[in-house]
């Protein structure tokens, strides 16, 4: 048989390796245990072959989990030492999830008591698991069932806790740096991420969309705002427009566009300025014969739309059809 | 962006909704507020921030989500003092002892602080909360860098 045979069944992967023995044939155990009627501590002690005692445990677990919530092994309490470490692997095995295990490898008895009583207090999974498997026992009395183990308040202690860290587990891909395996440290980077994220929010909303006064962003303010201005208004940020576009145009074309589109402004020749606004509306004549330059601003029409001008950066939306398409 | 692979909802709408749903808070701060001198940018800012943040509530989910709603409850609160209640589906009460004391609640307490309308909830609902926050927030920075690097000259 393969060595994939000590994963247990209940849970898909088990986060924790299991060191286990290459192989192992599980048949004539399982005769053997299953012989044995009733599963009382003492009588198991004979019944496992020392040789296949580790590997058979693990194929007894595969049985166990389906049929019997009581299950005693009695013989890890009588390993010798050197099997403590494949001891530890069935044991991981059994216990069906991803709960951190501190095995001591020492000897044999005192150990698994230990362990059992760790994983009594830290068994989580276990309770949807339906209660695996055996608890390692010395006395002959019978334990309770790992999974139930005090009273519902510590179950549902568990459950919650269990719903915690599953969560923190999705939280951990969102934040970067979530290798952190500590639940403390993990949260203080989450606790880190969010106020970043906070003062990106708030950095970003200060640096063009609110804040640095600048004269250009005035005059974008003016020259695409509502047409109420009146047209003398008009023709001095007009000019300041023109002039700032000039000079811009001196050292880079590309530089002026994007000028001109910032203040939603698109560059177009005279002639067809001329036409469009004598087309939709005379009264504008007097603005663009003023402006030298082909400056338009994208709303010719006298009768149109908000624009919204945030300061700095001027966004222009514009909503009549009969309007320059930006550029 | 939809939702991952966990089985709990935490999937955010795209971005454009985002995108939207803060270009139309701004032009509503447009038309409310005319342009003030420079000296009040601080005010504007705030404005601004605000805006951001009431138009990511808003585009995340509206009410269906508690921080969202609790961050449009507080923003409402701030601009008039009438504020319609919406219907609640339950009402603030402390959480019981047993559901806020595990291991981890001093920084569960700071988390509360950050996130809006973290102090009523169970830890759990917190950090689920949390991650929809987080999802929303970076949602948002993305939208309003695009925006800045957009619509900067040069």
């Amino acid at each position: 048989m393969n060595s994939s045979l000590l994963t247990p069944s209940s849970s898909s992967s088990s986060p924790h390796h299991l060191q286990s023995p290459a192989t192992f044939d599980h048949d004539d155990f399982l005769q053997n245990f299953f012989s044995s009627a009733p599963w009382p501590s003492s009588a198991l002690d004979d019944d496992a072959p020392p040789p296949t005692s580790d590997s058979s445990l693990a194929g007894f677990h595969h049985h166990d989990v389906d049929s019997r919530n009581q299950i005693t092994m009695i013989p890890l309490s009588h390993h010798n030492p050197n099997d403590a470490v494949d001891v530890n692997a069935i044991y991981s095995g059994f216990s069906a999830g991803s709960l951190p295990f501190h095995f001591p490898q020492g000897s044999g008895g005192g150990v698994m008591k230990q362990s059992h009583t760790q994983t009594q207090s830290q068994a989580t999974a276990s309770t949807t698991t339906g209660g695996t498997a055996a608890t390692p026992q010395t006395k002959p009395k019978v334990r309770a069932r790992r999974g139930q183990a005090t009273d519902p308040h510590s179950i549902a202690e568990r459950l919650r806790r269990e719903r915690i860290a599953e969560r923190m587990k999705s939280l951990q891909e969102l934040v970067p740096n979530g290798n952190k395996t500590d639940k403390a440290s993990m949260l203080d980077e989450i606790i880190d991420y969010v106020k970043f994220l906070q003062l990106q929010v708030k950095v970003l909303s200060m640096s063009r969309l609110g804040g640095a006064a600048s004269v250009s962003s005035q005059i974008s303010e003016d020259a695409g705002g509502s047409n109420e201005n009146t047209s003398g208004e008009n023709q001095t940020t007009a000019k300041m427009t023109e002039h700032q576009v000039a000079k811009l145009m001196e050292e880079d074309m590309g530089s002026a566009m994007q000028y001109l589109q910032g203040k939603g402004l698109c560059l177009m020749p005279i002639s067809l300025a001329t036409t469009i606004s004598t087309a939709t509306c005379p009264s504008r004549n007097p603005l663009i014969s003023a402006v030298k330059e082909a400056g338009v601003p994208l709303s010719p029409n006298a009768a149109t739309t908000p624009v919204v001008n945030v300061k700095g950066a001027s966004v222009v939306t514009v909503k009549d059809a009969s309007s320059v398409s930006k550029p | 962006m939809g939702s991952g692979n966990n089985p709990i909802y935490t999937g955010v709408p795209e971005k454009d909704v985002f995108a939207l749903h803060f270009l139309q808070t701004l032009s509503n701060l447009r038309t409310q507020i005319p342009f003030s001198s420079p000296d009040k940018t601080k005010d504007r800012v705030k404005k601004i921030k605000k805006a951001a943040y009431v138009s990511m509530a808003r585009a995340a989910g509206g009410t269906n989500r508690l921080w969202s709603r609790s961050l449009l409850h507080q923003a409402a609160k701030r601009n008039n003092k009438n504020v319609r209640l919406s219907r609640r589906r339950k009402r603030v009460t402390w959480p019981r002892r047993n559901r806020r004391d595990p291991v981890e609640e001093p920084a569960a307490e700071r988390l509360r602080n950050l996130v809006p309308g973290g102090g009523a909830m169970e830890t759990s609902k917190l950090m689920e909360e949390t991650a929809h926050y987080i999802k929303c927030l970076s949602m948002q920075v993305k939208v309003m860098q695009c925006l800045v690097d957009g619509l900067s000259p040069k």
